[in-house]
């Protein structure tokens, strides 16, 4: 990989709404516009809006595609309805995480993958690895045409009928998604809260941000940089790929067992998969909150009564519990709520204690 | 951005106000901006040592974690525990009741060493070139 950075299409509009820079792998991102805090309550409250282009997008197309993807990804996708999203892990051979991604089937043939951003030539090589040389479909990877968009939050769908009209605009039932007008829209988030993320051609991504912004001006929506991304995301224990997942941890470790299908006869890495589910799994993901006071941070030690049981993989302040939490892996035995254990912060243990998942839900009233 | 120009200021942007033998200290308007939303602050122990240009307390922002330093050597008389339950206060009043500790000054020649208002303003354009 080259050591530039890479510039978000909607680059100069957030030089406008006043972004601070940060950095996500190789890509130079908004971190926040007016502070993460009240983009963060913002979601919660109202709603945000988050340029989420740098995400790979690959578009499978023809005979033959579902037939294909069925074929190693962990849910039935040949039985899928059109216009339905699935969230689940890339597993390899050995049953560990490539990734986690979102499948959108646009079509009876046409379908829609969404990958981490850091992994899109990974993913691709992957994926290409395994495509029959008899192949009657295409299998693409237009991430840099594309953009994406979250409109995250309770006052989503009042924003999005006022802003492109309430009959142009497809009813979606959540992890609902449609081909319309304007792209793709699909009711699905990072947040934790009701809300659509749409892709644009590049095209119309600066049209579309605006009227987003026009319609929402009355509503509170406030732009949304990365820094509350990680935060709402982290507040309702939606995993990230690098910190809670890799390619040493399965689905039974991460707590994602829910987004694989063991009704399916087969898929990539399904035989060490159940081998672990029937021994049962060395480390599992847990969420803490602080006891003491300290704010874990990835990396952090996880100990107790002076044994080491594992690492932090994400840890913040939450802006909506107003508590220091994070996660991170023990031993399987070691993963129950109400276990006391501490986090070593600057060198000093601090007591926590495992709590259920996710620390955060939206309340009844949020749509 | 406000610098006052009664106070002294270090190149790692706190601030520090003389009275008598005694300095308080906290960070700049600019420390507070950079660093965004305030969501803990460490504080030092009364009685504690404190050492020039050392880091002597810790303020969390929602991302990371920055060391504050010791202005200059002495000993902690007195600490701002409030910021414990509100560290919010270091954004909304860093010269304020956003202060971080009283050092009692243990060579006053150090507070010689310190940037006037004006010293502190040119080294951040320095540093923003």
């Amino acid at each position: 990989m080259s050591g530039c950075l890479r510039y978000l299409p909607l680059r100069e509009k957030h030089i406008e709404y006043g972004a601070k820079w940060g950095q996500f792998g190789p890509w130079e991102v908004p971190l926040y516009y007016s502070s993460i805090l009240e983009e963060h309550e913002a979601v919660r409250k109202r709603a945000g809006l988050f340029d989420i282009s740098h995400m790979g997008k690959f578009i499978f197309e023809g005979p033959g595609a579902a037939a294909f993807l069925d074929g190693f990804l962990p849910r039935p996708i040949q039985k899928m309805d059109q216009g339905k999203a699935l969230y689940m892990p890339l597993l390899n051979p050995g049953g560990k995480i490539i990734d986690d991604i979102i499948l959108y089937r646009l079509g009876e043939s046409r379908f829609l993958m969404i990958v981490n951003a850091a992994n899109t030539e990974k993913d691709f090589r992957w994926i290409q690895s395994k495509l029959p040389c008899s192949a009657a479909f295409i299998f693409q990877n237009p991430s840099d045409e594309y953009g994406l968009l979250a409109l995250q939050g309770p006052k989503s769908v009042r924003i999005l009928q006022q802003a492109f009209g309430s009959k142009s605009v497809p009813p979606l039932q959540y992890y609902e998604a449609k081909l319309w007008d304007w792209g793709v829209i699909a009711r699905t988030g990072y947040t934790g809260e009701d809300g659509f993320e749409f892709m644009f051609h590049c095209s119309k991504l600066a049209e579309a941000w605006e009227k987003l912004f026009r319609a929402g001006a009355g509503e509170g929506l406030c732009p949304a940089g990365f820094g509350a991304r990680d935060t709402l995301r982290l507040e309702a224990a939606m995993r990230l790929y690098g910190h809670e997942m890799n390619e040493e941890t399965s689905p039974l470790e991460a707590g994602i067992e829910w987004a694989v299908d063991w009704d399916k006869e087969s898929f990539e890495g399904r035989e060490p998969l159940s081998k672990e589910k029937k021994e049962g799994s060395a480390k599992r993901l847990a969420g803490f909150e602080m006891v003491d006071r300290g704010i874990p941070r990835q990396d952090c030690a996880i100990q107790k009564g002076g044994r080491i049981l594992g690492k932090v993989t994400s840890g913040s302040f939450s802006p909506t519990l107003k508590k220091n939490i994070g996660l991170g892996y023990v031993p399987a035995a070691e993963a129950f709520a109400g276990n006391r254990i501490e986090v070593v912060i600057r060198h000093k243990p601090a007591q926590a204690q495992i709590v259920k998942l996710p620390f955060y839900h939206r309340p009844k009233s949020n749509p | 951005m406000k610098y006052p120009k009664e106070l002294k200021y270090t190149k790692t942007h706190e601030w520090v106000r003389r009275e008598g033998g005694k300095v308080t200290a906290g960070i700049t308007d600019y420390a507070q901006h950079e660093i965004s939303d305030v969501v803990f602050v460490e504080i030092p122990k009364v009685g504690q040592a404190a050492q020039r240009e050392k880091p002597i307390s810790v303020v969390e922002s929602v991302k990371a974690a920055f060391d504050i330093y010791a202005p200059v050597s002495g000993k902690v008389t007195k600490v701002n525990t409030e910021l414990e339950s509100d560290p919010g206060r270091v954004n909304h009043d860093c010269y304020g009741e956003g202060w971080f500790f009283e050092l009692e000054m243990a060579d006053e020649r150090e507070w010689q060493s310190l940037m006037t208002a004006e010293e502190y303003e040119n080294s951040l354009k320095q540093e923003a070139k």
